[in-house]
């Protein structure tokens, strides 16, 4: 399936969660937030969040700011 | 090369900055953006002696090798997310919605900045307080960067925002104190602390500011975009201190005339 992860297409299996995109990203869970169609998603439930096709996910984190 | 900050240079009484719940010994908030490298961030934000650091929440740069939150150590400084960027309210809750959700921030402190235009970066005060209004009550101890308008000021205070932020002019622009009269009435109709979030450019500014009374000062682009920004960070550091112990000192009134300094009883010729 097609996913967007920060605007960038990105094919992967189908039925994968947040966690195992998050994982195979080499991204810290710990300081990683997502958003998937612009509905935050509770990290708790990362786990369970099974992506489907077409999905944007937005993966964020702390940036240099003022 | 940075000198070393004088462990002297402390008051004899307590004297802190209360945000909500919390209370910081430091009167000065530093940005994290536009330094060359997180190394002279680290460095920079250790010299101004800040205790609150603000940081932005944005997508993961899949480029960037260096993890940013390696150079801030956690026990030492309160992490503040902003809300950058935003030209609506309800960007703006989601971003700090987002921001909960990363697990990383200590304190539910958070900047709120709605911006109404890109060419002055000026905030949008009808978005603000509804921004402002949500999340207050979603329990975050809300920081809003607000223009020099006491109405807002007093507005913001009424909702529950136990701080206003202030600008002294344009994010950025290093004009300095651009209505110092207002920043006084700002100060006089709210009874919440007043921090000046904006304009500050070189350590005289700050020092300015200060004297004027208010209990704070945010700054980034001062520090970060200066020829030397670590001599910067401890020039701000000092001026603030500076400013803050003036202020207390309660200064001369002016005077059109001189005042001799030396008595002139005992004088000889």
């Amino acid at each position: 399936m097609l996913i967007y992860v920060n605007d960038k297409e990105i094919n992967l299996n189908e039925n994968l969660t947040i966690t195992q995109l998050i994982d195979s990203l080499n991204l810290n869970i710990e300081s990683t937030a997502a958003a998937v169609n612009k509905e935050i998603v509770p990290k708790a439930k990362y786990a369970e969040f099974i992506l489907k096709d077409k999905d944007r996910l937005d993966l964020v984190t702390i940036a240099p700011g003022g | 090369m940075a000198i070393i900050p004088n462990n002297h240079l402390t008051t004899n009484f307590e004297d802190k900055l209360k945000i909500g719940k919390y209370s910081f010994k430091s009167r000065l908030i530093v940005g994290t953006g536009k330094y060359p490298d997180f190394v002279t961030m680290q460095k920079a934000i250790e010299l101004s002696g800040a205790e609150i650091i603000t940081v932005a929440i944005r997508r993961i740069d899949f480029e960037q090798k260096e993890n940013m939150l390696s150079f801030i150590d956690q026990d030492k400084y309160t992490l503040l997310p902003n809300t950058a960027g935003c030209f609506t309210a309800e960007d703006a809750v989601s971003t700090i919605r987002l921001s909960r959700e990363l697990g990383i921030f200590k304190t539910d402190l958070v900047k709120l900045e709605v911006i109404g235009d890109p060419k002055t970066l000026y905030p949008d005060n009808e978005e603000l307080l509804k921004a402002a209004k949500i999340l207050v009550k979603e329990g975050f101890t809300v920081m809003p960067y607000i223009i020099d308008d006491p109405i807002v000021a007093k507005k913001l205070e009424d909702i529950g925002c136990p701080v206003v932020m202030p600008l002294a002019s344009p994010i950025g622009s290093g004009l300095g104190i651009r209505n110092p009269y207002n920043l006084k009435i700002i100060k006089e109709t709210v009874s919440i602390p007043v921090i000046v979030d904006a304009g500050v450019g070189t350590a005289s500014d700050a020092a300015k500011t200060m004297e004027l009374g208010v209990d704070g000062i945010l700054m980034n682009t001062a520090i970060a975009g200066a020829t030397d920004p670590l001599n910067m960070a401890l020039a701000m550091n000092y001026a603030v201190k500076a400013g803050r112990l003036a202020f207390l000192s309660g200064r001369i009134p002016m005077k059109l005339y001189a005042s001799a300094s030396t008595q002139m009883e005992g004088i000889v010729f």
